[in-house]
This record gives structure tokens, sequence and C-alpha cells, in this order.
């Protein structure tokens, strides 16, 4: 029993922590908190089973159509949405969030509900680690989550593009008067940001159904992960997935799957009271008003 | 002066709401000219510089860059055509150390271009730049994460920032305000050092007596408009400098 709470909290961990990423890029880079993200993470996915069934295309070639349209579709939403309403914090909010509701509505308005939504896993095996069964589909997303973490640690400090991404999340003006483009860098963030959301939503759908709830469901995982963790930071987002994986597993096992979800949201709650910035933000200010 | 042209400002103009920040701005600035701009609090010194960079649109009137019109271009485009600008509050990359400042613009296409296609030793061409603008060499200073270093060195990473992009014309907005007197006799001779490379300089400053020590040219604005334009010996006699200036600034009888 231990050892698979061990080892199936770290999975849920690399879920969360592959969830958030995808959110805490585009809100590190540009400041916008994409609230269209769970959509865009379930919209991968009917894309994906789209691609599959009802185009009969290999899965490899749908997955990556589906990642690519979803982070189309992050890049024209700032283009054409955002880009209006930069710096307005609350309409922005709100501006997401309606793209990410129309979007989940639409599906299921077009009857996209029912349990025959689902995506094969890539690998139909299991390894015993410790006496405990794990499948190959949970190992493999251990393996991307680790890898996309890796990748845009890579990207953000030896790429040009990925250094305008840092310079634009500390000064966006001063970024301006060195010839930097933030507009183009922040739609290039938004798409990033959706992209790795559609590549998480590939790898960790096949373990269950794609369903419109799953969109808000994300949403609220993704934001409690980037709130606890401190929004815009990388670590963050590392040690609050591990904090939250551990809590939400040992909450299944001992208590109930149900209260998954929960914990997710006290953890808002807690760290919004304790320490409102998160464990490794940077708006200190928060903690230093009155 | 047979000097070409690098700046024209024509009726330039911003209103906000009711105010009229900059009111129908005109003037010339030649190559290698280093004119300060004047004025009281509030005077549109600042939003001129806004105009010029891009960061703000002019409501009518317009700015030419060697002759081609730069009013209305992003910021962006502003600045890879060699028009680099400071920030009156020193506005870092906060979290790279000093010298990596200075690598986000020496990593910019215009650098690279100038350079004749290489970017060479990015590290070590910041070091030589912060040297330059008065950083002490292979120091704790220049490692350091800028959100941790002292306002004078701020300012000087402001100055380098636009060195480091190579630019032609530079808007030092306020670069000598809050530096102690040493620190200001420790800059003057970087800002010399700069017109005999042939840079264009405009400088927005309150530090009247050392800006009138470099100035070739000053302008004084006061409520959107230019009162008066000359050398800095016609500008300090004009009465109706020493009026905006006495009427709104104590600091004066220092300056």
């Amino acid at each position: 029993m231990f050892e698979a709470t061990l080892i199936y909290g770290l999975v849920n961990s690399v879920i969360l922590a592959l969830v958030a990423l995808g959110f805490n890029l585009t809100f590190g880079i540009s400041g916008v908190a994409n609230f269209a993200y769970g959509a865009f993470y379930v919209t991968a996915g009917f894309l994906t089973w789209s691609g599959l069934n009802q185009l009969g295309l290999p899965f490899g070639v749908a997955a990556a159509l589906a990642v690519l349209i979803t982070a189309l579709m992050g890049a024209l939403m700032y283009r054409y949405l955002l880009l209006r309403l930069r710096g307005l914090v609350v309409s922005e909010v709100i501006a997401t969030f309606g793209v990410g509701l129309a979007l989940l509505e639409l599906f299921r308005y077009l009857g996209f509900i029912g349990f025959e939504y689902t995506l094969p896993v890539m690998i139909d095996a299991s390894v015993d680690i410790a006496g405990v069964v794990v499948d190959a589909q949970r190992i493999l997303i251990v393996v991307v989550g680790a890898s996309l973490a890796a990748l845009l640690w890579v990207f953000t400090r030896h790429t040009r593009t990925g250094r305008a991404f840092r310079a634009i999340a500390q000064d966006e003006h001063t970024a301006l008067t060195l010839g930097i483009n933030t507009d183009r860098v922040a739609t290039i963030s938004v798409a990033f940001g959706a992209g790795y959301g559609a590549i998480a939503a590939v790898v960790i759908l096949p373990l269950g159904t794609i369903s419109v709830g799953e969109g808000y469901n994300v949403l609220v995982n993704a934001l409690a992960v980037c709130i606890v963790g401190g929004l815009g930071s990388t670590v963050g987002v590392i040690v609050a997935s591990l904090l939250i994986g551990y809590a939400q597993m040992i909450t299944a096992t001992y208590v109930d799957t149900h209260w998954m979800m929960i914990v997710s949201l006290v953890a808002i709650l807690i760290i919004l009271l304790i320490k409102p910035s998160g464990l490794f933000g940077q708006q200190k200010e928060l903690e230093e008003r009155i | 002066m047979s000097r070409p042209v690098v700046l024209e400002v024509r009726g330039l103009l911003k209103r906000y709401g009711g105010v009229t920040a900059v009111d129908g701005v005109d003037f010339t600035l030649h190559e290698n000219e280093v004119l300060g701009v004047i004025g009281p609090n509030g005077s549109g010194k600042t939003t001129l510089v806004n105009l010029i960079t891009g960061f703000v649109k002019p409501d009518r009137g317009k700015v030419l860059y060697r002759g081609k019109r730069i009013s209305g271009l992003p910021p962006y485009r502003v600045a890879l055509k060699g028009v680099a600008r400071t920030f009156q509050m020193a506005k870092p990359f906060y979290q790279l150390p000093a010298y990596k400042n200075l690598v986000v613009p020496l990593s910019s296409p215009r650098v690279h271009a100038l350079a004749g296609g290489s970017y060479g030793d990015r590290d070590a061409v910041a070091k030589d730049l912060l040297e330059e603008v008065g950083f002490e060499r292979d120091s704790w200073v220049i490692n350091k994460a800028a959100a941790s270093l002292p306002h004078g060195y701020l300012k000087r990473l402001e100055l380098a920032r636009c060195m480091a992009l190579r630019a032609d014309l530079m808007l030092l907005d306020e670069l000598f305000s809050g530096l102690s007197l040493a620190e200001v006799a420790s800059m003057v001779p970087v800002i010399d050092k700069l017109r005999s490379r042939g840079k264009t300089i405009i400088m927005v400053e309150h530090r009247l007596r050392e800006l009138f020590r470099i100035a070739d040219r000053v302008l004084v604005l006061n409520f959107g408009q230019k009162i008066a334009e000359g050398t800095p010996g016609q500008v300090m006699d004009l009465p109706a400098v020493r009026e905006a200036y006495l009427g709104s600034e104590a600091e004066v009888g220092d300056a």
C-alpha cells in the first residue's frame, strides 16, 4: 500500500506538473492568466480523437496535428482578442474564461459526451516496480513530463526566443527599448502554453475519457499548482505539484477519490491565507501590504 | 551647421484628457550634437521622450529619424533603427546579473549586423561596457543580480544598455537624478566619450549645472510648449526660463 501510494503519488504529481507547465509558462512570460487553458486541453483531446476515428490518421499524426492546431488557437486568441485588452487584468481573465466556456460548451452542444471518447494508450504493457504494477502509459507520462520541463529550461536559457521570453518576463518596457517585439513574444508564449497543454492532454487523456468536465478540472488543478508554487515560477510548479500530487493521492487512498479535487481547492485557500504570493512567487508586495 | 540632420520633430502634440502634455513642439537635431531638455516637473519632458521612442503615439505632428518617419512605429522598431533610451526610474532585468543585462541587447539582430554577422564574446563585451560606465572590473557588482544593485549602478546600467545596442541616438531621461555629485562627475566623461565617438544625445535633466557643461544646445519646455532654445549661455539668461524655473523649482539656486 505504501509503495503504491509513493509511486502513484509521483505519477499524479507529474500529471499535475505537466498540466500546470503550460499555464505557468504563459503567465510567467506575458502575464496573461489563460483561463481558456482547460478548454484548450480538452480541445486537443477531441481533435486527436477526431483525427484517429473520423479521419483515420495514425495516432502520432493525429496527436501532432492536435498539438499544432491548439497552439495556433492560442496564438490567434492572443493576436485578435487579448492584444486589445492588454494590461486590463480582469478583462483578460473574463475574455479567456469566455473563450474557454464557449469552446467547452460547444463540444457539449456538438454531442461530444459519452464514454466512447477515449484515446488509446501508446504502449499496452506494464512493469513491476517494488511490487507495484505500473502501466507503461504512466511511465510515459513521467518521461514526457520530465522531458518537457527540461526542454523548457534549455529553451529559455540557450535560444534567442527563449532569452527574449525571460527578458519580457522581467521588464516589458526595457525589452521594447532593446528592439524586442514584445507582442510577438507574448503571442508565441500563449501558443507555447496552449501547445504544452495539448501535449499534456495527448499523454494524460488515455488514462481516462475525454470529457467537457475535464476542462474545468484541469483549469482548477493548473491554477492550484501555480498559485501554491507562486505564479510564473518553474521551481514553484515542481514543488507545488509534488505537494498537491501526494496530498491528493493520500486522500484518494485513505478517504475517497472524489475528494481529490477538494484537495486542490483547499490548497489554494491555505496558501492565499498564509503566503498569497505562493511558495516561490515574485510578487512579494502581496505580503508587504498592510 | 553642415552636419547631417539626425532627428526632426515637427508639431508634435499629445493630449491626455484635458491636459496637453506636449503642445506642438518643433526642433531639429544634427549628428553628434548633445541637446539638453529642461523644464519644470510636468512640463512634458518625459512625454517627449516617449513620443520620439514610440512608447506614446502622437495626436498630431511627426518625428523623422534620418529623414524617415518613425512616429507611429512600435518602440521595438524604433530601437532597431538605432534610437535607444533610458528610463528615469531604472528598469533593469532584475533577476539577471548586471553584465547579463547587457547580453540581451548584445544578442540583438542589430548588433549582429553591425558587427559583421557575428556576436563575438558577448559576456566579455558586456563586462567591457560596464567598466566603461564605471563598474569596477572583476568586482562583485558585475555579477550581482540587478535587483540588489545600488541606485548609482542601476543608472550606469541604463546608459550601458543603450551603448550595448550600438545606438546612434540616445535619449537619456534624467540619467543624473538621485546620483551624488561624485557619481555625476564620474558620468560626465562617459557622455563626453560617447560624443567623441559620433553619438547624438538628448539629455532630459534637472541637474542644470552639469547639463550646461555638456550640452551644445538646450531646449526649454513649460506646460508642454517649447519656450526657448539656444546655447546653454543664451538659455540661462532668458527671463522666461528664470520665471518658469523659479516659479516652481526651489532647487534652481543650487543647480
